[in-house]
């Protein structure tokens, strides 16, 4: 069995505090829902506490901070895996395993850091921190939360606590416990407006679905338990006991990770698990931000990650590639429906989300190909093929990155979007309602909270938005271009190297020519659906009076997009500094020896003019389809000038402009396209959620009515039976009773005679 | 502490409360309102005392146990009462890392009970009797003598029955006669399997026992030792009377666990029973069955345990998926909650019947999860029927918005039920888990039995889930409370509810994230009868033959 003493115990200064990086938030979680409860409608609360908020966000600074240090003193050490304290004891138990002792088997917590821990660590809490800014500003300006954002930002710090953990944890238990921490989250604020039936719903949806995974994940954890004697990454990466694991049982080892692989489908909302994410789109706009693009979906990615070591060992070479196969098939599948379903969605926060769906799906794709790779190559010896790993794990890491940046900076602005929008329509119609009847002020009253008629989330109320919102407008374009790749731009340098990497796999084996052609095909779908959320929402003429009388926006808000637009532009600079090429390997590892200016020189001639004509022609193909075939189908029917009198930021006018010279030039009527059988398909989500209502409702519901029925009148209906037997019996004996003295007689003859025969009988 | 100190833990208790119960009985009913609150805090300071006590066990011994501070069949506390000498009867008590976890779950559940149903009505006979259901048993879990141990096992129906039958439901009368008439009947099979165990002496080497004249013991202590001697040699007792005895002991205990098909006594009993009753039959008396199973049957009779696995272990698997599918087909708030306690029972026998260590330090931990974590439900279930007068799902919608406590509360409890991590029960179902897996690829069987209780899992969220959204949420932004309240404002709980919540959910968190206060000494009792009974007969060696 296996030993744990192959983990360096590294103890430095910062690194001690590292568990303060989980338990800060969740003291805070404590604190603020109990001041909460207490000062509940306080003015001081409310207005100088924000309801919490800002007990929230010095903490969040303070989990970034100490995850920046834990960070750098990792990278200055760069010994490729530190643990930073011993493991504390958490469960100890034995086993038998049919000899003459039991094992005493221990489930412990600990730290782990390592270049995946680093990335998702910095991406989560720079976020947790930025999306807490923007909720102050979003949260507690709408009268809807009036007194109930305490709660918010008590689960907002309790899943920012999920996450941290689940990504410092140094074991598969201790991701999963996270992991459900954070899904006990999501359900919690997915249904934050818990009166609505569909909020209630979906929350229930997401952890219903998301569990369904878990249960998978679970029980891949368990087998792989049964082959490591543990759970610790320690323990179960180290390569000796890979190879004695794989000596054996290779297959049952594909077998756990493809079990763990479902429960990551769940939470990363990948076919068929998927259902969940679109729906969850109830919850408040900082949440989808936070929770639904930016950090828990990455859990799943993150957990896929995870397993590189196996696919990567030498002694497994061949043995995983099915399961990569696999991994890489779900992502293309769901990177070219979810594009697909989000072509025909009007509200805002679902194009997002199917974007979202998709995204992650890209990096599921790269993932897998980079598996593929590592697992089929002879990546520890062959110096060319190592590179080719490392670089394909890079890109997709990559991407998560780039991805989690831009669409928690998407959401957020979309969120400002709709939320500028509520405020005109409730100040358009606070304005009418005093014009046209003076005394209802009750009526408005109710009006504050929900309105059946209007939607604020609705693409069809808004467009012409540039002008008016020029910050949350540019943060868009920018999150945009960064989703759909445009070049130079954020998400282009990771793309172009999942694209690439998925086509070089293709070439080795030909079963990945699906999820290759799936990239390459999402690559333009990507294009056309960003440009076409992007032109309905900023560009043209505004929908209808709402849209013209949205203002800007609050401060609180503004100031994470900016910073968040400055990084996803600044994307080539984190590309320069090797981020491309981000595994745990020391010679290839953040900061390496290169200079940024000769890294960004290589990105760039790597990306523009790759030596291979193979990859060179596959870059511009994909150029091609993502930044001039997908938006400008839809600057052709989208795109439009402003109205009159409106004026852009200078860098947003050539781009309206172009968008309105398509329209003129290109513009075709889509009316029977948008109402063809696929359309209407797209609009039904393919189905597949109905599908999954009727199955609930026609095999679980009744199944288990029919269960409780049996229950009730066979089993305990059994039990009755003998009740009223055990009385209709004792009726019978009682009424032997006569009291009249010659049936007594009769009986006693009776007896004696039966006595005396059996006696006779026996003798 | 004073090896006496189990004795009046039980005794004291049981004398109060009939001193109260005679004081009161005198009493005529304006006299009785007025005595209502001065029992009322009389009876939680005696239950905060034994706590205390209990808790002082712990600090002083339970919680520092080592891998080698015990022993299996070794006791602390013990202390003997001769009573009826000639037949070998004694009234022998003792803790081991066995009992002593229920024993203070029992002291904990009691102020907590109390509390949660502070104003319960006739609270002058109420509390009297809560106290004499703890002290019955407390009685149980430190009986070390077979006779004492079936005294206070029957002991435990008489209270429960009255706080069924006082204050029950609607269908209270059918209810408790169908609880104590079951239950009954199957401690009376049990009763002839203990006096068979009495009286009947192994072929090969008999017991001699010098104490009474009879020549016999009903000494818990005495009887395991001889029969771990004898079963490392053979069958104790030989083959066909260990299963038997087996199976008569057994049938008692699954009653009272209770395992399908048994169980239906328990919906009934729980849904008419008062939060207070409920909340000590699903937090402790249903542990009384997990815990014979272990005292008795397990420990006297390894071989039987080995022979009847599988069909433990399927009614086990049959219990955990029954229960969780009937589950999703209630409408019946309370209902719902007592077939969760069917299934989480389940767990317990699966535990048990993997044969595992892990499995049964599981079951151990189960039983003592599943009595923090059921009396919360049950609680919130009382404050339903309580303040709404409604336990029917169907019946209310969005009740978050006016009772928000009792949401939480509901919430809290129901997400520690279904397995939440860092909730107590998720422990016991992770390590239920992982042992089953190894009794599957121990037995070579195929990996397809995970799909029961994986998929309870997945059933377990969704009647959970699907509950809580029918009740305490939607309903836009006229709520719907239940008809039942004819229109009145909806409360939300009370001062000692609340309280009582608090508790429970701190104790579901502190369990849950060290679980290692309770884990450890079970673990050491497992590990050491695993290795003082099992092995010797699995391991085939130490004179196996």
């Amino acid at each position: 069995m296996a030993s744990k003493e192959s983990a360096p115990l590294v103890h430095s200064e910062w690194m001690q505090f590292a568990p303060l990086i989980i338990l800060l938030p969740m003291m805070a979680f404590a604190v603020i829902l109990f001041l909460g409860h207490i000062f509940n409608g306080h003015p001081f609360w409310k207005k100088n506490l924000k309801e919490g908020g800002l007990i929230a966000l010095p903490v969040m600074a303070a989990s970034l901070v100490l995850s920046l240090l834990l960070i750098s003193e990792f990278l200055k050490g760069n010994s490729g895996v530190d643990q930073i304290f011993e493991q504390i004891a958490w469960v100890n138990t034995g086993v038998w395993n049919g000899g003459s002792m039991i094992e005493p088997v221990s489930l412990g917590f600990g730290i782990y850091v390592d270049h995946i821990t680093v990335m998702l660590l910095f991406v989560a809490s720079f976020l947790c921190l930025l999306i807490n800014t923007f909720s102050i500003g979003y949260m507690n300006t709408d009268p809807i939360n009036d007194n109930r954002n305490h709660r918010f930002y008590a689960e907002f710090v309790l899943f920012c606590s999920g996450m941290l953990g689940m990504v410092l944890a140094d074991s598969f238990l201790w991701l999963f416990i996270f992991w459900e921490i954070m899904g006990l989250c999501s359900y919690l604020l997915i249904g934050f407006y818990y009166e609505r039936p569909s909020a209630a719903s979906a929350a229930k949806k997401a952890f219903l679905t998301t569990r369904i995974g878990d249960v998978f994940l679970m029980i891949g954890l368990v087998m792989l338990w049964d082959l490591f004697g543990s759970l610790d990454y320690a323990v179960v990466f180290a390569t000796e006991n890979i190879d004695a694991v794989a000596a054996e049982s290779a297959g049952t080892l594909q077998w756990a990770l493809g079990l763990m692989f479902i429960g990551a489908v769940g939470k990363s909302a990948q076919f068929p698990l998927h259902v969940w994410l679109p729906d969850a789109m109830e919850g408040p706009t900082p949440v989808s931000a936070l929770i639904h693009a930016a950090t828990m979906v990455n859990a799943g990615l993150y957990l896929v990650a995870r397993m590189f070591p196996f696919f990567g060992a030498e002694s497994l070479h061949g043995d995983l590639d099915d399961l990569a196969f696999v991994i890489a098939s779900i992502g293309g599948i769901t990177a070219v429906m979810a594009a697909a379903i989000a072509f025909v969605q009007m509200d805002l926060k679902k194009v997002l989300a199917y974007s979202t769906m998709s995204q992650l799906a890209y990096i599921f794709t790269g993932l897998g190909c980079a598996m593929y790779l590592a697992n089929t190559l002879d990546w520890h010896h062959n110096d060319k093929d190592h590179y080719i790993v490392i670089v394909a794990f890079g890109a997709a890491l990559f991407h998560l990155f780039n991805h989690a940046m831009a669409k928690g900076m998407l959401f957020m602005a979309s969120g400002s979007v709709i939320h500028e929008v509520h405020h005109a329509h409730h100040h358009l119609h606070h304005h009418d309602d005093h014009h046209d009847d003076h005394g209802d002020d009750h009526h408005d009253d109710h009006d504050d909270h929900h309105d059946d008629h209007f939607d604020a989330q609705s693409m069809e109320n808004m467009g012409g938005l540039a002008s008016k919102m020029p910050i949350t407008a540019t943060a868009m374009l920018v999150g945009s271009a960064s989703i759909m790749g445009l070049p130079l731009i954020g998400g282009f340098w990771s793309k172009e190297g999942i694209i690439a990497n998925a086509w070089r796999v293709a070439q080795n084996d030909p079963r990945f020519l699906l999820p290759a052609m799936c990239v390459l095909i999402g690559a333009a779908m990507t294009g056309f659906y960003m440009s076409r959320m992007w032109f309905k929402t900023f560009a043209g003429k505004p929908n209808n009076e709402v849209a013209a009388h949205v203002g800007p926006t609050n401060t609180w808000i503004k100031t994470p997009l900016f910073i968040l637009t400055f990084v996803t532009l600044s994307s080539i600079i984190f590309a320069g500094m090797g981020f491309t090429h981000w595994a745990s390997d020391t010679e290839y590892s953040f900061l390496s020896e290169r200079n940024l200016l000769d890294g960004i020189i290589y990105e760039m001639d790597h990306a523009f003019a790759n030596s291979d004509i193979f990859f060179f022609i596959l870059t511009y193909i994909a150029i091609f389809m993502g930044a001039i075939v997908g938006p400008g189908l839809a600057m052709a029917l989208y795109g439009g000038k402003l109205a009159e009198g409106e004026e852009a930021k200078p860098w947003m006018r050539p781009i309206i402009a172009l968008s309105a010279w398509f329209n003129d030039r290109f513009h075709f009527d889509n009316t029977a396209l948008r109402e063809s059988t696929l359309a209407t398909a797209l609009e039904n989500r393919l189905y597949i959620d109905e599908y999954y209502d009727k199955a609930m409702i026609n095999i679980v519901a009744g199944f288990s009515n029919k269960v409780a029925e049996t229950d009730a009148e066979v089993i305990d209906g059994t039990i009755k039976a003998i009740e009223s037997g055990s009385q209709s019996l004792s009726t019978i004996v009682r009424s032997m009773t006569t009291g009249s003295a010659r049936d007594y007689i009769l009986m006693v003859a009776v007896g004696t005679l039966a006595l005396f025969l059996l006696i006779w009988g026996v003798a | 502490m004073q090896d006496w100190i189990s004795m009046p833990l039980v005794g004291f208790p049981l004398v109060a409360s009939i001193v109260l119960l005679a004081f009161v009985s005198n009493a005529d009913d304006a006299m009785r309102k007025r005595l209502s609150n001065p029992i009322r805090m009389a009876t939680l300071i005696f239950s905060l005392v034994m706590l205390v006590i209990t808790t002082g066990l712990f600090f002083q011994y339970f919680g520092s146990l080592s891998w080698e501070g015990i022993s299996f069949n070794s006791y602390n506390y013990i202390n003997r009462y001769n009573w009826i000498e000639s037949l070998g009867i004694h009234w022998t008590v003792g803790l081991d890392a066995l009992s002593f976890p229920m024993v203070w779950l029992t002291t904990f559940l009691l102020p907590v009970t109390i509390i949660a149903t502070w104003n319960e009505k006739n609270g002058a006979l109420y509390f009297p009797i809560v106290l004499a259901m703890g002290g019955a048993l407390i009685g149980v879990f430190v009986a070390l003598d077979l006779f004492m141990f079936y005294v206070f096992w029957e002991l435990t129906l008489i209270p429960m029955f009255f706080l069924i039958l006082k204050w029950g439901g609607k269908d209270r009368k059918y209810a408790s006669q169908k609880f104590f008439i079951y239950t009954f009947t199957a401690s009376v099979i049990m009763l002839l399997g203990l006096i068979t165990l009495y009286f009947f002496q192994d072929p090969v080497n008999p017991l001699q026992y010098s104490g009474s004249v009879t020549g016999r013991t009903f000494d818990i202590g005495e009887i395991t030792q001889h029969a771990l001697n004898e079963n490392g040699k053979g069958w104790y007792l030989g083959a066909n009377i260990q299963k038997i005895l087996f199976v008569m002991l057994m049938l008692g205990f699954l009653v009272k666990l209770p395992a399908v098909p048994f169980h239906t006594w328990l919906p009934d009993a729980h849904v008419q029973a008062p939060t207070g009753g409920s909340m000590l039959l699903a937090g402790v008396m249903l542990k009384m069955g997990a815990y014979g199973m272990f005292r008795l049957p397990i420990s006297l009779f390894p071989h039987a345990l080995q022979y009847f696995q599988l069909v433990l272990m399927a009614i086990g698997m049959v219990s955990l998926v029954w229960g969780a599918v009937v589950c999703l087909g209630q409408t019946n708030l309370k209902k719902m909650v007592a077939y969760s306690s069917v299934s989480h029972m389940g767990v317990i026998l699966i535990g048990i019947a993997t044969m595992q260590p892990m499995g049964w330090a599981a079951a151990l931990f189960m039983m003592f999860a599943h009595g923090i974590i059921s009396p919360m439900l049950f609680a919130v279930c009382g404050a339903f029927k309580h303040h709404y007068h409604s336990m029917e799902i169907g019946a209310m919608r969005g009740m978050a918005k006016h009772s928000p406590w009792l949401a939480t509360s509901m919430m809290f409890a129901w997400m520690a039920s279904l397995g939440l991590p860092l909730l107590a029960g998720f422990v016991a179902e992770l390590m239920m888990l992982i042992a089953l897996w190894y009794f599957l690829a121990a037995e070579g069987w195929s990996v397809f039995w995970m799909v029961g209780p994986a998929l309870v899992l997945a059933i377990t969220a969704g009647y959970y889930l699907w509950s809580m959204q029918r009740t305490i949420f939607e309903g836009g932004d006229e709520t719907q409370p239940p008809e039942s309240l004819h229109g009145e404002p909806v409360p939300d709980i009370t001062n000692p509810e609340k309280l009582a919540m608090i508790i429970l959910a701190v104790f579901t968190i502190v369990f849950g994230v060290m679980p290692w206060i309770a884990l450890d000494m079970m673990h050491d009792w497992t590990a050491e009868i695993f290795k003082g009974l099992i092995l010797p007969i699995l391991g085939g060696f130490n004179g196996g033959a």
